[in-house]
């Protein structure tokens, strides 16, 4: 994918761009609002991570603002040091779609920009979702295994949904948290992976055959190899 | 004087003054004119009547008979009280107590006030002129001068008042003011004393109920309010500063270890791992840390919502019952209120269901059971339960439980880091509601209540 960074920080920048190089990611940078807002509206980015506090006279929420006042609807990732949740509101009515505190692992800005770079290629007409043998039904509620059906709990079955969404991207704990149960705090333990490893009981009867891989310091993914 | 002017209890005084003075003259002056004019019309008829029966003694006696008889009467009267003349069409007086026709009175019969020349006086009287047949002129009087010293004494005594007045009124507004400004400088005094950073000084109150007391009652609160919760922040900063030392120390060590011992790839790359963990921990105890100040200022109780709180207690229940199965412990919801709304923050209030709900499952032991249950403990109040059968806590506890960075024993060396109840306390607050403790022998009951209606 081809990325825009706008950041002033320059550890930040190579960090993020070095990890993003190494991920097959392409990624342009700014470090100032003007510079960003030039790049932003000249060149096309499939996702744009933005910093809310740069130098010069614009900063990140006014940049985000004003893209998407001239019509460039290009997903954008909010990173940011201001992590209340009045906000990150801020941050997403601007019109930003994700929203990152620093400090921030790697693996977590990876697996959002995966998502958002995902969702403007999909379109949302889809009705069956599928991972090797592994079919979901969204109309019908039922998820097979081959030729096994698979008997889910509703929050399983959303669970698995996310995750087949997303297959063969990472996706983290946090976006487990958002998205599944709606839950944007930090629960401090590990339940997620508890659910994970039900989940996984249920849709992996045969663990040599594993579809869903736990991905180190970053969190999980569903993929056909 | 100065200082005077400007304060308020003179301003208040001297405003009743003036009310006071503009009601009594607003009070005097119809009185003083209805009077004067009552007065005025009691004479007229008197004197009229007295024209009428003068006029009776014209038409029987014939001009020279009334001569006489008015002749007769002056000789026996006060000169100067009542004016009698009799004149005939010329204006020429015939008999009476005035040399002269007066030049005011013009020649027409009616009744006028006027001054005329009495005894070389010019002095104010009521005439009523009456024409007798033949042309004769009867003019019959009175001196109003014996009205004037009456009505003096009477803007006397409205001036005296208004002196009284003005006195007591200027006397009240300085002890009033004496008396006010010296509890308000007491006040000022305290204050400023506070402000130095005494911060256990009081203002002093007295066991009445007046509004200055119940001003310095208030206040008296306010800075208890505030010193607790400097007290507070001194704690809380030493507990931080306490908690962060220890993830920060062990990334100090591993980090100098590192740079001085250069051991091989494979192992320096798991010590910096681990170093990472160790940030994340501090960066946890961050978010924590800055998440409850975000909730004790109150500044989301702007955003609260109706909240279906069974709803949300059946939420968490569900995310944690895996959790459960694997400690082999029983967790369930329970509807004691049926359909419990409340008016509040959905995501503090789930996070806060879900802080209890971990807690409740860190301490309960293999085989016991947590069990979440919605009360409705009053009309307008909503209540939120989280019972185990852990080993409870003593009352000490209890007290302790949600100080920041507080840990009961059970609950070393697992994780977490000891900020979960305080901030479910906060949430309670927030909402304007507690969070309260019971030791079930066994287990403990944890309940945040609040009023459902904010």
């Amino acid at each position: 994918m081809k990325m825009l960074l706008v950041e002033d920080n320059e550890r930040v920048t190579r960090f993020v761009t070095k990890g993003l190089q190494e991920a097959g990611h392409t990624a342009d940078h700014a470090d100032n609002g003007r510079d960003g807002l030039f790049l932003a509206a000249s060149e096309r980015y499939d996702v744009i991570i933005m910093d809310r506090m740069l130098p010069g006279n614009i900063d990140g929420l006014s940049l985000i603002s004003a893209l998407r006042q001239s019509g460039n609807q290009t997903p954008i990732l909010v990173l940011s040091a201001l992590a209340d949740v009045d906000e990150r509101i801020k941050g997403l009515r601007a019109g930003g779609d994700d929203y990152l505190t620093k400090p921030f692992a790697f693996g977590e800005l990876l697996a959002r920009l995966d998502a958002l770079g995902r969702r403007t290629r999909q379109d949302g007409t889809i009705t069956t979702l599928e991972v090797a043998d592994l079919k979901m039904d969204l109309l019908s509620r039922k998820v097979l295994r081959g030729a096994r059906q698979i008997l889910l709990q509703p929050r399983e079955f959303k669970l698995l949904e996310y995750l087949m969404r997303h297959a063969g991207q990472v996706v983290t704990r946090t976006m487990l948290l958002e998205n599944v149960w709606d839950y944007h705090f930090d629960p401090q333990t590990n339940v997620v992976d508890v659910h994970i490893s039900k989940l996984r009981q249920k849709i992996e009867p045969e663990p040599e055959r594993s579809l869903l891989r736990t991905v180190r310091n970053a969190g999980y993914m569903l993929s056909a190899e | 004087m100065a200082l005077f002017m400007r304060s308020s209890a003179t301003t208040l005084a001297t405003g009743y003054v003036l009310l006071g003075i503009l009601a009594l003259v607003l009070f005097a002056l119809p009185l003083g004119y209805a009077w004067r004019a009552a007065d005025n019309d009691v004479r007229l008829q008197i004197l009229g009547e007295d024209s009428q029966r003068l006029a009776e003694v014209f038409n029987r006696k014939g001009p020279a008979g009334l001569a006489d008889f008015i002749n007769e009467r002056v000789g026996l009267q006060i000169a100067g009280e009542r004016i009698l003349l009799l004149t005939d069409a010329a204006l020429r007086p015939l008999a009476g107590n005035v040399p002269a026709w007066p030049a005011g009175v013009p020649a027409k019969a009616g009744s006028y006030t006027t001054p005329i020349d009495l005894d070389h006086h010019p002095t104010m009287v009521t005439l009523v002129r009456t024409e007798l047949p033949g042309g004769y002129n009867l003019l019959v009087g009175r001196d109003v001068a014996r009205l004037v010293p009456v009505m003096t004494r009477f803007w006397y005594g409205l001036a005296a008042a208004i002196g009284v007045l003005l006195v007591s009124g200027v006397l009240g507004g300085i002890l009033i003011r004496r008396a006010l400004l010296s509890r308000v400088h007491s006040i000022g005094q305290t204050v400023t004393a506070i402000m130095h950073g005494e911060l256990s000084h009081r203002l002093p109150t007295g066991t009445g109920s007046d509004e200055l007391n119940t001003l310095s009652v208030t206040i008296n609160r306010m800075l208890e309010q505030i010193e607790q919760l400097v007290h507070g922040v001194a704690n809380v900063s030493n507990a931080i500063a306490h908690d962060l030392r220890t993830p920060l120390t062990e990334l100090r060590s591993r980090l100098e270890e590192l740079s001085l011992t250069r051991p091989p790839p494979a192992e320096a790359f798991a010590e910096v791992e681990a170093a990472v963990a160790d940030v994340d921990r501090v960066i946890s105890i961050f978010n924590a840390l800055l998440r409850m100040a975000e909730i004790d200022t109150g500044m989301r109780r702007s955003g609260f919502v109706d909240v279906n709180l069974g709803e949300l207690c059946a939420h968490a229940v569900e995310f944690y019952v895996p959790a459960a199965e694997v400690k082999d412990i029983t967790l369930s919801y329970k509807d004691e209120a049926g359909s419990l709304h409340a008016l509040g923050d959905q995501l503090l209030l789930a996070q806060a269901v879900n802080n209890l709900i971990d807690n409740a499952l860190k301490y309960t032991p293999a085989g016991g059971r947590v069990t979440v249950t919605t009360v409705r403990p009053g009309a307008d109040a909503a209540a939120m339960v989280v019972t185990d059968s852990g080993p409870g806590m003593t009352t000490a506890q209890q007290e302790r439980a949600t100080e920041r960075f507080f840990r009961g024993d059970a609950s070393r060396g697992t994780p977490g880091v000891g900020l979960g109840l305080s901030l479910v306390q906060a949430v309670a607050r927030l909402h304007g509601g507690t969070l309260e403790f019971a030791d079930l022998h066994p287990g403990l009951a944890a309940t945040i209540s609040f009023p459902s209606k904010a």
